[in-house]
């Protein structure tokens, strides 16, 4: 069932590596999804189509790290059943412009999710990023923040988002980042940044397919 | 797409006898000779007399396909008839097929057998006939003899003027309960149209023909053979009545034809086999106290052959059984619990329920779709940067859902696989037996050379999907290409299919223990279809 391992893949010795990020189960079908956005030849029909199949399981994957209780519930049938309940108290923050590509694979699974956006740009001397413009709920520092920005190369646009948040008194232990494709240098410089941040992503890959944003807005 | 709708007492019908009845043409008599077979004749002619054909008006469909039905069907108590309105299931505990009852109806030219057939199915009032006419399967004809035929040269009155192999094999077919495609023969090109008409497996077929006991062959394949013995006279009297006033033909032809031809043909080699027949009936369809008998044995034939499926399948004892290999349960992550806890509450209102388990289907679907195969294949990433990642094999996908409910998870696999076909499948529990019955078909064509994500949303028993993939089996579908896809099953309903249907792929999101009285599953979900449509009682208020 398991697809063959890429060898650019991290050593995961590191215990920090182990404990904050979360890489999706990546089954053949799971490597389908990730094989079509990289092939340059795909269509952007497809693309779009895809991306969404692969940005759904990576919401559903980051859903399963938020906190929840145990309940017992009665079924129509009279009888009991021992379920879980998720708690209250989450939100979204996209990064603009490619995380909001993944609002709707979000409100898909949690409808009325509240939504805040955080755009970065890099400055065009200095390539350094700089927050332009965020907009988040008023009670974000209370609540649990699934970060979302589908592709990193250097993880210095993530790091910047976060920068934003913690102005907002969001601690890093209440941030999931939902993530697609991100390079092992990505990860590293979050990881020694923000030790308490979940990542949730598909692939740790030297090579990320970079042409997400346009090919999923269409702005060749 | 090929729409088979069985209405409730629609009987499928691929006749085309030109009978007694039948005087009006519909056929195109210009009408091209590009039938398939052209040209692969059977030249042999073994008499040279002169003769038309005794069916020389181009094939109709019979009427009574499109009989006016009843609106409902009601238990007959008078005649014992247990089925009401849909297909009961066609095969045992275990999915094996058990096979059709199949009446054989015979007798001379004009002597009444369509309207003996005629009666036959409308007074056993079972749905699920398949009413199959010899004079579908007359051989195709070459040049030499479609010129002689045109000369009224060409014996269609003969045994060996039809095609009894593929008439053999179709039966065959047919009485296994299988699909099977019935050749229209044009009686006017003498060729078969290249268009084929499907008759569906059924549960009760009545084959008629001049001719249908000539052959050992085909009397080993009839349950019931019945003759039907009219007077010289009055048949005569019919053709003539027939052939002048309907066909146009002169009294000097029509009596010519029928004492050169037609009457020694009766003599020779139909008034024989009535030796073979079971029941002989005279005067033909106006004998209701003979058509009443065949009527009554017929159901009490049905009667002992009928399985109680469903509550054999609910008790089926496999309670100490580890669960099959076949089954696949998707892995139950706090999110896929948290969403059962949502949709098994009875307290969650129908919005609710309908969005958490769209959420479970797409998770669902996902799951089904990482089990089919895959290749490995390398792409190009960026210039000169390849990927090796995989593409699934070269498979064509279809859905196909039980309906009511099985309806619901459509949407959710169109999400998953991109233009997906869909073909419906109404099967329904009959509240008197507490059995499935099957009443509406609607397959992708060709649906054999497809991947089957068959769809319910859950299996209690495991009644209804069997019945589902048995319907796919019996197009072809070979059973290792179908994944049963349900959001909840039963324990029970698991090894039942596992058991009947190895090879099949069991997909489902949770297996729960039990299965009560009215077969819903425990602790289960409720009526998913009333609960996701909102036709249930309790929730009037939303």
């Amino acid at each position: 069932m398991n697809p063959d391992v890429i060898p650019s893949v991290p050593t995961l010795d590191d215990e920090l590596f182990k404990t904050s990020l979360k890489v999706l189960r990546v089954t053949e079908s799971v490597r389908e999804l990730q094989t079509m956005m990289r092939d340059k030849s795909t269509s952007r029909s497809d693309f779009i189509f895809y991306a969404d199949r692969l940005i759904r399981l990576v919401v559903e994957e980051g859903l399963n790290q938020l906190p929840y209780r145990e309940c017992v519930i009665t079924t129509p049938t009279g009888q009991t059943y021992n379920g879980l309940q998720y708690e209250k108290g989450n939100c979204g923050v996209s990064i603009m412009r490619s995380g909001e590509a993944m609002e709707l694979g979000l409100r898909d699974c949690c409808r009325s999710i509240r939504l805040g956006k955080i755009l970065i740009t890099s400055d065009e001397d200095t390539h350094e990023a700089k927050s332009v413009y965020a907009k988040v709920p008023h009670d974000i520092c209370h609540r649990k923040v699934l970060l979302m920005y589908p592709i990193m190369n250097t993880g210095n646009t993530v790091v910047k988002a976060v920068n934003v948040l913690q102005e907002h008194y969001v601690n890093e232990k209440n941030i999931i980042l939902l993530n697609l494709f991100c390079t092992p240098q990505a990860v590293k410089q979050i990881q020694t940044k923000f030790p308490g941040l979940t990542i949730v992503t598909t692939e740790i890959h030297h090579v990320t397919p970079n042409h997400f944003g346009q090919k999923y807005f269409g702005t060749d | 797409m090929t729409d088979i709708v069985f209405k409730f007492s629609t009987n499928s019908s691929a006749s085309d006898s030109g009978s007694g009845e039948d005087a009006s043409s519909d056929r195109d008599a210009s009408s091209p000779d590009n039938g398939i077979e052209a040209g692969l004749a059977s030249p042999e002619i073994k008499s040279p007399v002169p003769k038309s054909p005794t069916k020389t008006s181009g094939g109709k469909k019979k009427g009574y396909a499109s009989n006016p039905t009843k609106a409902t069907r009601v238990v007959h108590t008078a005649n014992r008839t247990l089925y009401t309105a849909g297909r009961p299931p066609w095969y045992d505990t275990h999915g094996q097929l058990k096979n059709a009852f199949v009446i054989g109806i015979s007798g001379g030219s004009a002597s009444g057998k369509t309207t003996v057939a005629n009666k036959i199915i409308e007074a056993l009032d079972v749905p699920w006939v398949s009413l199959l006419s010899m004079d579908s399967f007359y051989k195709v004809l070459n040049s030499e003899q479609h010129e002689q035929a045109a000369r009224n040269e060409y014996n269609f009155d003969h045994p060996d003027a039809f095609d009894v192999p593929l008439l053999a094999a179709t039966l065959q077919r047919l009485k296994e309960g299988k699909n099977v495609d019935v050749p229209v023969y044009n009686f006017n090109t003498h060729a078969r149209d290249p268009h084929m008409k499907t008759l569906y497996g059924a549960n009760v077929i009545v084959f008629e023909g001049i001719m249908s006991f000539t052959s050992k062959e085909l009397l080993k394949l009839m349950d019931l053979k019945v003759f039907v013995d009219t007077d010289s006279d009055v048949r005569l009297a019919r053709r003539l009545k027939r052939d002048i006033t309907e066909r146009g033909r002169d009294l000097e032809g029509v009596l010519k034809q029928y004492s050169t031809f037609v009457k020694p043909s009766f003599e020779h080699y139909i008034e024989p086999t009535m030796t073979a027949a079971d029941i002989i009936v005279p005067r033909g369809g106006e004998n209701d106290v003979a058509i009443n008998l065949i009527v009554m044995h017929v159901h009490n034939q049905l009667l002992a052959r009928g399985f109680k499926l469903r509550n054999k399948l609910a008790n089926f004892e496999h309670k100490d059984e580890p669960m099959p290999d076949s089954l696949y349960v998707l892995v139950k992550t706090p999110q896929v619990h948290g969403i059962h806890t949502f949709i098994r509450n009875q307290e969650t209102n129908r919005d609710e329920f309908i969005f958490y388990s769209k959420r479970l289907m797409h998770l669902l679907f996902e799951f089904a779709m990482s089990l089919l195969p895959f290749k490995s294949v390398t792409v190009e990433t960026q210039p000169g940067i390849e990927y090796s990642g995989k593409r699934l094999s070269d498979i064509k996908m279809a859905g196909v859902s039980i309906l009511r409910a099985g309806e619901t998870m459509e949407q959710a696999l169109r999400e998953v696989i991109k233009d997906i076909s869909i073909g419906k499948i109404l099967i329904q529990t009959n509240l008197d037996t507490g059995e499935p019955e099957l009443h509406y078909l609607r397959l992708p064509k060709d649906i054999r050379d497809y991947h089957i994500f068959l769809m319910d949303a859950t299996v209690a028993t495991g009644a209804a999907a069997m019945m589902a993939i048995r319907v796919l089996l019996d197009h072809d579908v070979p059973e290792e290409n179908i994944t049963l896809c349900s959001l909840l099953m039963a324990e029970s309903g698991v090894h039942s299919v596992a058991y009947a249907f190895p090879k099949l792929k069991i997909v489902t999101t949770d297996v729960d223990k039990e299965v009560n009285e009215k077969f819903h599953i425990l602790p289960g979900i409720g009526n998913y279809g009333d609960r996701f449509f909102g036709t249930d009682f309790t929730e009037s208020q939303v």
